[in-house]
């Protein structure tokens, strides 16, 4: 804040004065004109939007009253298809942790060769962290739909296709975590004559394998919600369970479903809340 | 004549069990400096709220100007906080608003709700913020951020907000304990000279001993939500002030030279 | 002869292996359940990889006439998601006003506006997605709802938890001052919170630039369905230019994205 800034607030507030009804201006001088700027533009591209979309309003809210009527039919739970839902939940969350666990190991290893600071060849990092990016862009469930594609239906789609994304984005994590590790710390190594792979596995890996584990709890949630969406595509489990129902207007076994996803995708948050409490 | 202030019977217990105010009662004349003081935990902050019901009370009566404050609510509870200015230890300003933006919202209580959310000041309104901010000594940063500004201008910000609101009462929330010894004697010495200059009473939450006694009429010492001290400052010993921290002089921090006794005549 | 000497902490070591343990057992467990051998994955990996450079190399371009459809599906997607996610950002923070106790008139609601919200969110978009394609029908309309409200409680949340951090302070004293609750709003919520809410706002069109792809694939109209007509009618090459078309956008948009969010912490 510089000397002519500050006496220039007087100088204007009683040129304001002087020249009544003048009104006093009240906000900053400094304005950061972005925000509203901002509003602005966001605004004018979601009426741009609506208005390409093109969407029939008056139709969707005749039917509304469909939607109240299909909730309350879910919301007679029935359990008599329990077995097969509780089979298709245990696949999926099966299929969860296993693409979990693979990704993991996938995710060490590709974000070795993608941190900057673990082998120091620049075009390696930027070639592995390109791919991977282009690997991340693309909606897992596109992934699992090419995994059907080529290897056919089964458990091997559904783990192949939730790894490439689930691995990619490890891969962009655990590059971070590793290069957050300081420099000095790694030439320290170097210096005594330590081959690279060696310093990453006994430097670089173990300081960075708390925010590992907690990267990976934070995964598990979203890779549940994958999962359980995977079957709606084609690839088996709860999802399969749920469309399949839907589709068919089997409403009750429908909702029972639906509120099973609910209560695990919830088991799981609340345990990594207390898992985080206690390692924090 | 009507006490601006006046706790009857007071007590306030919370949910978890915490017995915060335990039969409080005291009255407040107009004119008054009152300095409260006690351990944390004691009740202080709690005291405090409750004259404005941020926090509402379990038992008792809070009457101001005679009014009971518990039993309002919604529009006539807005018209009696208006009356009640309050300052706070994190000086509670919003940081991306202007220096001036934040002293009008003194004037909110006042405002119609349209032209309070529009943030629609009269022009009297503003010259006064101004004249008041010139006052004290912040008239150049009139139009910073108010994030711009340091710890000591922040709450002379605070100071200039309660002020705008033109109390009956003002409410000092631990004032300078975040603030360095310089900053700390300037807010002091601006609260006693402003509230004396437009008599508006005073209550404020200290930790730090010297000051309260330097500064107050009249002590309120706090234990464990029961007045343990009711007094002017000559009157508070060694005995009191240990037990309102139930533990023996040496253990306190007081500051100043601990050992004499203060000079009352300086007080307000 | 002496033990051998321990690296690390005895306790710690123990959690470790504990975890190892953990690990390995969930892994044997789930491989069973699923009958997953990544064996035979690594055996088809030749056919795997055949399949992939004969029908899917070299990624070739749709029909001249079809070039524009394409491109105004990808329009659909984009105009899907930043409509949807502002109309949720908007309702969210009504909402979001009533679902903490500190800021909210009324402070016994807060919880249960914040549980309703937390149920809303743990259905994934796609399931919200097919129970209204049951009822409603499919198209855009309907994608728009879906993402709509899976946006929806993700930002009450989101833009709860920014007031609870950010403006707890100034709103106790513009309480103290006697300012009614729209004025607290208006003069402490909103200037202290905005650059929070927008920078939520912004992670959520991320987020609904790919949730949208997806439900466009099972009926809300997109890029999505494209890829879907194309793969089912077998022309896999075409398919490929369209998934390294969705990646181009998905990559844009987060670039752009970032660049906005930086800004906003200015």
């Amino acid at each position: 804040m510089n000397a002519a800034e500050c006496t220039a607030a007087p100088d204007r507030a009683a040129r304001a004065k002087q020249k009544s009804p003048a009104k006093i201006p009240v906000k900053c001088r400094r304005r950061n004109r972005f925000i509203p700027a901002f509003l602005i533009g966001a605004a004018a591209l979601a009426v741009l939007g609506l208005l390409y979309l093109d969407i029939d309003w008056l139709k969707l809210a005749s039917r509304a009253p469909d939607v109240g009527r299909v909730f309350w039919d879910l919301a007679h739970l029935d359990f008599s298809n329990l077995d097969l839902i509780a089979s298709a939940l245990v696949e999926t969350v099966s299929i969860a942790v296993l693409s979990l666990l693979y990704s993991l190991v996938l995710g060490v290893f590709f974000g070795m060769l993608a941190a900057r600071n673990v082998f120091h060849v620049p075009a390696l990092s930027f070639l592995t962290q390109s791919f991977f990016t282009f690997l991340r862009a693309v909606p897992t469930p596109v992934w699992v739909l090419l995994m059907l594609v080529c290897l056919g239906m089964g458990p091997e789609a559904g783990v192949a296709g939730l790894c490439v994304h689930t691995t990619a984005f490890f891969t962009k994590s655990f590059a971070q975590s590793f290069e957050s590790i300081p420099g000095e710390t790694l030439e320290a190594l170097e210096v005594t004559g330590a081959s690279r792979l060696s310093i990453f596995f006994n430097a670089v890996l173990p300081a960075a394998l708390s925010q590992i584990v907690a990267w990976a709890g934070m995964r598990l949630e979203t890779n549940f919600s994958e999962c359980a969406i995977l079957g709606m595509v084609g690839a088996g489990g709860v999802g399969f369970v749920i469309s399949n129902s839907l589709q068919g207007y089997d409403y009750g076994t429908a909702g029972t479903a639906i509120l099973l996803v609910f209560l695990v995708a919830y088991c799981i948050e609340r345990i990594f809340v207390r898992v985080k409490k206690k390692f924090y | 004549m009507e006490p601006i202030l006046k706790f009857e019977h007071v007590s306030k217990h919370y949910p978890n069990g915490v017995h915060a105010l335990k039969d409080v009662s005291f009255e407040m004349a107009e004119g008054e400096f009152i300095s409260v003081i006690g351990p944390s935990g004691s009740g202080k902050s709690t005291l405090l709220r409750a004259v404005n019901r941020l926090i509402p009370i379990s038992g008792g009566t809070v009457r101001l100007d005679g009014q009971a404050v518990s039993a309002q609510r919604g529009a006539p509870l807005r018209r009696l906080r208006r009356r009640v200015g309050m300052i706070f230890q994190n000086y509670n300003l919003v940081y991306s608003l202007s220096v001036l933006q934040n002293v009008l919202h003194g004037r909110l209580g006042y405002m119609s709700g349209v032209n309070g959310v529009l943030g629609l000041y009269s022009e009297a309104d503003k010259r006064e913020a101004l004249e008041l901010l010139g006052e004290l000594g912040l008239g150049d940063f009139a139009y910073n951020r108010a994030s711009d500004l340091s710890g000591g201008q922040k709450q002379r910000v605070g100071i200039a907000r309660a002020v705008m609101q033109r109390p009956r009462l003002l409410l000092c929330d631990e004032p300078i304990a975040s603030l360095d010894p310089s900053s700390a004697k300037t807010i002091m010495d601006l609260l006693r000279d402003m509230t004396q200059k437009r008599s508006i009473a005073c209550i404020v939450n200290l930790h730090q001993l010297d000051v309260a006694l330097n500064y107050s009429t009249r002590i309120i010492g706090l234990s464990q939500g029961e007045i343990i001290f009711d007094g002017p400052p000559d009157r508070l010993d060694d005995a009191t002030i240990e037990k309102i921290y139930g533990t023996s002089r040496e253990n306190l921090m007081i500051g100043g030279s601990g050992d004499e006794q203060k000079n009352t005549a300086d007080c307000a | 002869m002496s033990k051998r000497i321990p690296l690390i902490a005895r306790d710690l070591k123990r959690l470790y292996t504990g975890f190892l343990l953990a690990a390995a057992v969930l892994f044997a467990v789930c491989s069973v359940l699923t009958q997953f051998n990544v064996m035979t994955l690594i055996a088809n990996g030749g056919a795997f990889w055949a399949f992939i450079t004969e029908d899917f190399l070299p990624p070739a371009l749709p029909k001249a006439s079809r070039i524009p459809g394409v491109l105004s599906s990808v329009v659909v997607t984009l105009a899907l998601a930043m409509s949807s996610t502002t109309v949720a950002a908007v309702l969210a923070f009504f909402v979001s006003l009533f679902g903490s106790e500190k800021v909210s008139p009324f402070p016994r609601l807060a919880k249960a506006v914040r549980g309703f919200a937390t149920f809303l969110r743990n259905i994934p978009a796609l399931v919200w997605a097919f129970i209204l394609f049951s009822s409603l029908g499919i198209g855009t309309g309907v994608g728009f709802v879906a993402l709509c409200v899976t946006s929806f409680a993700f930002m009450v949340r989101a833009f709860v938890e920014t007031m609870e951090d950010v403006s707890q302070d100034c709103v106790e004293s513009l309480q103290a001052v006697g300012a009614s609750f729209p004025q607290r709003v208006a003069q402490a919520i909103l200037p202290s919170c905005l650059s929070g809410f927008l920078s939520w706002f912004l992670y959520c069109v991320e987020v609904n630039i790919r949730a949208s792809t997806i439900v466009g694939m099972v009926g809300g109209g997109g890029v999505g369905l494209t890829l879907f007509s194309y793969i089912k009618s077998f022309q896999y090459d075409v398919a490929l230019s369209i998934i390294l078309l969705i990646a181009a956008m998905v990559i844009v948009v987060d670039q752009i994205t970032a660049k906005l969010r930086r800004e906003l912490l200015k």
